[in-house]
């Protein structure tokens, strides 16, 4: 094991029409780490990760996997070098069931599909392949659901179903965008259970961009705050919380004061 | 030299020669922007609307011999805005939350079905080179030279002083007025503006209405330009007028008047200076004399492609859009499984019994008419596919089924090669083609890749078929694109009964490939992408390259479909099989029908192929009376009905996306095993209770 860092991202910037949304953001995220990102409305929070994610191009500012840099590569691409994604507003396939989804992950990951396997009735999934996907329906209480559309689902399940069909790329770094948006407090601290589950099974890192810092304080070691496009503070997630910059950040000068 | 000396006085020329067609254009592209700012509807539709108040206008001045002001009154000032304010009221303000493609569907079964529709109603029938007449007295007769280099008709004058007059109306209309400020807010967001109190839909009828009215004014201005009327002309013209609304666009009006202004000069001075160049490179000379008709089609294909702004321009979306529910998909959904079974059961035994009954009773021209409906079937598979499968709607599939048919035309007579190979070859070329031409506009999505294959499609019509390597040139127009049946071993392909085997043999061997398709890891990715684009990337998943997988698939199903056809009438046959019109008709077919399915595809086929001959012309009365002489009076009906009722048939796109017959089976599905669930209560409630009742619909 080198000291090359999973995710490194170096001086990221972003500017919609003159407004810099994000600006010269350093990251780092190791093996296996759980690290937050927090700010308040408007921070440039999601302008960040969808840079990280190439979803967005950014103006300047390297991303490395691995020590290689993927600025200039498309999402999909990113993806296979093993970054997996929840979105905010959930983005689910409609008309596949629950257990479709994970076996498209599947098959994606695997890469094998080809037009004449499919020609000759070789495309329909395996007895593994079925296997593999209900092991993570399982970790993530999903298996009763298995045969549902995705339509049926609820918010939450929705996002569970999410982090599985992510997981089913064996992702080692696992991105969430506000996983507890929309959702009421039960559902957050289940929903942040079962994360914390299936992240002790697979032992993935997580980058999760949040706005509730109670759920952010429960399940990250390491926390980063960005505010108006910057990075104001960095470090543990205990003691970034309890910082003064952060409060005054989330609550104006007056709420740091008292 | 590229250049004489009168080059400046050619060139005003051309400017002056231009202006008139260029206003025109503009006009129609004016309307065009109208309704896609006011209702997001990119109206395909419009030409046909041109045309109807074209020909009700010729109707009315030479077959009726009214005067000018009550023709053009009837058929440009009452006509034209009430079928602008009917399909607003009755089609498109139901489909407000319809995606932009579903919208398009129906606007293209509305210019199939609006002009058959005026013609059987009107009793038109355009009379082959009578020249339509202008709305102005010896209009076609006097001549103004201003500038001594062109003389411009009293007809072109008049068609500039007029579109001018109403593009002026136009803008004071927008600057002025309050329902002009009320279109203006309505283009921002139809909710914000109903929560302000104005009644958005009022403005949207108002804007169809002002829209239909422009179209009926292009269509009458217009139509001295032509030898015949015809609605493929006038559908030829909205597409120019789509590639002058894509310069501005989309939203901008004095960009999209620039535009058709633009194309209109344009194509003039190419038309001037283009006959210079040939005698320098003689190859380019297929190229000049075709490329001033095809220049509307260069342009907006050069324009989606190589514009980047217009691919972030894809959709204007409403900011209180979130209130509306979501759009169904575009080929829907999942079936139970008891509906396949019974489906495919019936299918069996139904194919079989007629299988053996046209092969065994039926005579030479019915067992011609029912390979050609296999064939179509066939080549109906290739929307499957791309629709069905991918998603999206390619108006191109009869082009990529004549490369097929005319690649192996020229490998049979040019290469001696054996037909059946042949057509194998040509289809893999035509799936060559889908490929390459997928690559530049695939990133366009949505309306935009619609337009751009279309765009494709017409260009392929008025240039490519040109050449002699592509159509046969001058040789092919004296002795026809001739193909000679095959033989197969034993079997001699040129008695017909044995080619309607082989036609079967070869749909049955597609429909199970595309169903292993489906099925397989190539369905699965583009249904994925179908479902959430962003989720799939993020998954790994590439689109562009799931995207061209789909298209090379589908132009090659199109291009042996198109081979066999051709091979199938020994002859190509192009401008009657596989015309642009054509691509359109085939689409409004296959979606009406159902483009999901396999037997969707196959009824679209049956329905292509013997609706007119079995059902308009009267001969299933025939045989159930056992009579032909008791087929009732009425019979035969007028084969326009086929446009009338599959172009209609097309407006339930929108909302029964996986098709009429689908739907109805459905829903009738649903009935009977409601009846078995209430005769059996209680046996298997927990079956019935996983059964999604209304796919889609999100809980």
């Amino acid at each position: 094991m080198t000291d090359v860092p999973l995710l490194r991202a170096r001086g990221i910037t972003k500017a919609f029409s003159g407004i810099m949304a994000v600006q010269h953001v350093d990251a780092v995220v190791a093996e296996g780490e759980r690290v937050g990102l927090i700010g308040p409305n408007g921070a440039g929070k999601t302008t960040f990760f969808n840079c990280l994610l190439g979803v967005i191009p950014t103006d300047q500012g390297v991303v490395e996997i691995d020590g290689v840099d993927v600025s200039g590569l498309p999402v999909h691409h990113r993806s296979k070098r093993g970054i997996g994604r929840t979105f905010q507003r959930i983005e689910l396939f409609a008309e596949a069931t629950v257990r479709e989804h994970l076996l498209i992950a599947e098959r994606t990951r695997r890469a094998d599909g080809r037009l004449w396997k499919d020609l000759i009735g070789r495309g329909r999934p395996t007895v593994d392949e079925i296997e593999r996907c209900d092991r993570i329906l399982e970790l993530l209480g999903l298996v009763e659901l298995a045969e549902q559309p995705s339509e049926h689902l609820s918010l939450g399940q929705g996002r569970l179903l999410e982090v599985g069909r992510a997981l089913m790329t064996e992702p080692r770094l696992l991105l969430l965008d506000e996983p507890s948006s929309g959702l009421d407090h039960e559902e957050t601290v289940d929903l942040a259970r079962t994360l914390r589950d299936a992240q002790a099974d697979r032992g993935f890192a997580v980058l999760l961009v949040e706005h509730d810092v109670e759920f952010v304080a429960d399940f990250t070691d390491r926390c980063l705050v960005l505010d108006a496009g910057k990075l104001i503070a960095e470090g543990p997630t205990g003691q970034v919380l309890a910082s003064d910059a952060v409060r005054e950040a989330y609550l104006g000068t007056a709420g740091a004061a008292s | 030299m590229l250049l004489g000396a009168s080059a400046g006085s050619d060139l005003l020329r051309a400017l002056i020669q231009g202006t008139p067609a260029g206003t025109v254009y503009a006009l129609l592209a004016l309307g065009l922007v109208l309704t896609y700012k006011t209702s997001g509807v990119f109206n395909l539709a419009l030409g046909a609307q041109a045309y109807v108040s074209a020909a009700l206008y010729f109707q009315a001045r030479v077959t009726w011999g009214w005067g000018i002001v009550p023709s053009l009154l009837v058929s440009v000032f009452l006509l034209a805005p009430a079928i602008g304010w009917v399909l607003e009221r009755f089609v498109f303000r139901h489909l407000r939350t319809a995606s932009a493609v579903a919208k398009l569907v129906v606007t293209i079964g509305l210019a199939v079905a609006l002009p058959a529709l005026f013609d059987l109603v009107v009793g038109f029938q355009s009379i082959a080179g009578q020249t339509p007449v202008g709305i102005v007295p010896g209009g076609a007769t006097v001549f103004y030279d201003p500038f001594g280099v062109y003389a411009l008709s009293r007809n072109e004058l008049t068609a500039v002083a007029v579109a001018a007059l109403a593009m002026a109306g136009l803008a004071g209309l927008f600057r002025y007025t309050t329902v002009g400020l009320h279109m203006r807010a309505v283009v921002e967001s139809p909710r914000m503006t109903e929560l302000n109190g104005i009644r958005a839909d009022r403005v949207s009828s108002f804007s169809w209405a002002l829209s239909s009215f422009f179209a009926g004014l292009a269509g009458v201005l217009i139509a001295p330009r032509f030898n015949t009327l015809a609605a493929p002309d006038f559908f030829n013209l909205v597409v120019i007028a789509v590639a002058a609304a894509a310069i501005g666009m989309l939203v901008s009006l004095p960009r999209t008047l620039a535009g058709g202004l633009g194309l209109g000069l344009l194509i003039a001075v190419f038309q001037t200076f283009l006959p210079r160049w040939s005698d320098s490179w003689p190859w380019l000379n297929t190229v000049r004399q075709n490329i001033t008709p095809a220049m509307p089609f260069v342009v907006l294909f050069a324009v989606l492609v190589f514009w980047p702004a217009i691919r972030r321009s894809r959709a204007a979306s409403d900011p209180l859009a979130g209130v509306d529910p979501p759009p169904p998909a575009l080929a829907s959904l999942s079936r139970s499984r008891g509906l396949t079974v019974a489906t495919r059961a019936f299918a069996v035994v139904f194919l079989t019994i007629t299988g053996l009954t046209v092969f065994f009773r039926a005579d030479a021209s019915w067992t011609f008419v029912v390979t050609q409906a296999v064939i179509l079937s066939l080549i109906f598979l290739s929307i499957t596919v791309i629709t069905g499968l991918a998603g999206e709607i390619s108006l191109c599939q009869g082009t990529f089924a004549a490369v097929g048919a005319f690649a192996s035309f020229q490998l049979v007579n040019h290469m001696g090669m054996s037909v059946l190979v042949a057509a194998l070859v040509g289809a893999v070329i035509a799936s060559a083609v889908g490929a390459l031409l997928s690559l530049p506009v695939l990133r366009l999505g949505g309306i935009w890749l619609s337009i751009a294959t279309l765009a494709f499609a017409y260009f392929f019509d008025s240039v490519m078929v040109k050449f002699s390597w592509v159509g046969g040139g001058q040789k092919a127009l004296e002795e026809g694109t001739r193909l000679p049946r095959p033989t197969l071993g034993p079997f001699n392909m040129n008695d017909n009964r044995t080619f309607l085997v082989l036609s079967i043999v070869l749909l049955v061997v597609v429909a199970f490939a595309v169903v292993r398709i489906r099925e397989g890891t190539i369905g699965q990715t583009l249904r994925a992408l179908r479902g959430s684009e962003l989720g799939a990337q993020s998954i790994g998943i590439s689109p562009a390259r799931a995207r061209v997988t789909a298209f090379a698939i589908s132009a090659f199903i199109a291009g042996l479909g198109g081979a066999l056809l051709a091979i199938h009438q020994q002859n190509v046959n192009y401008s009657s099989n596989f015309s642009p019109f054509a691509s359109l008709f085939w689409l409004v077919l296959v979606v009406s029908l159902g483009a999901r399915t396999v037997e969707g595809a196959m009824q679209a086929g049956a329905a292509f192929g013997l609706f007119d001959a079995v059902l308009l012309k009267g001969a299933i009365f025939g045989w159930i009376l056992r009579s032909p002489e008791r087929i009732p009076s009425f019979f035969p009906l007028s084969p326009t009905w086929t446009y009338v009722l599959f172009g209609l048939g097309a407006l339930q796109f929108a909302r029964h996306p996986e098709g009429l017959v689908e739907s109805g089976k459905r829903r009738s599905t649903e009935k009977v095993e409601q009846w078995w669930a209430a005769r059996h209560q209680g046996v298997e409630p927990a079956e019935q209770a996983a059964e999604p009742a209304e796919p889609g619909v999100i809980s």
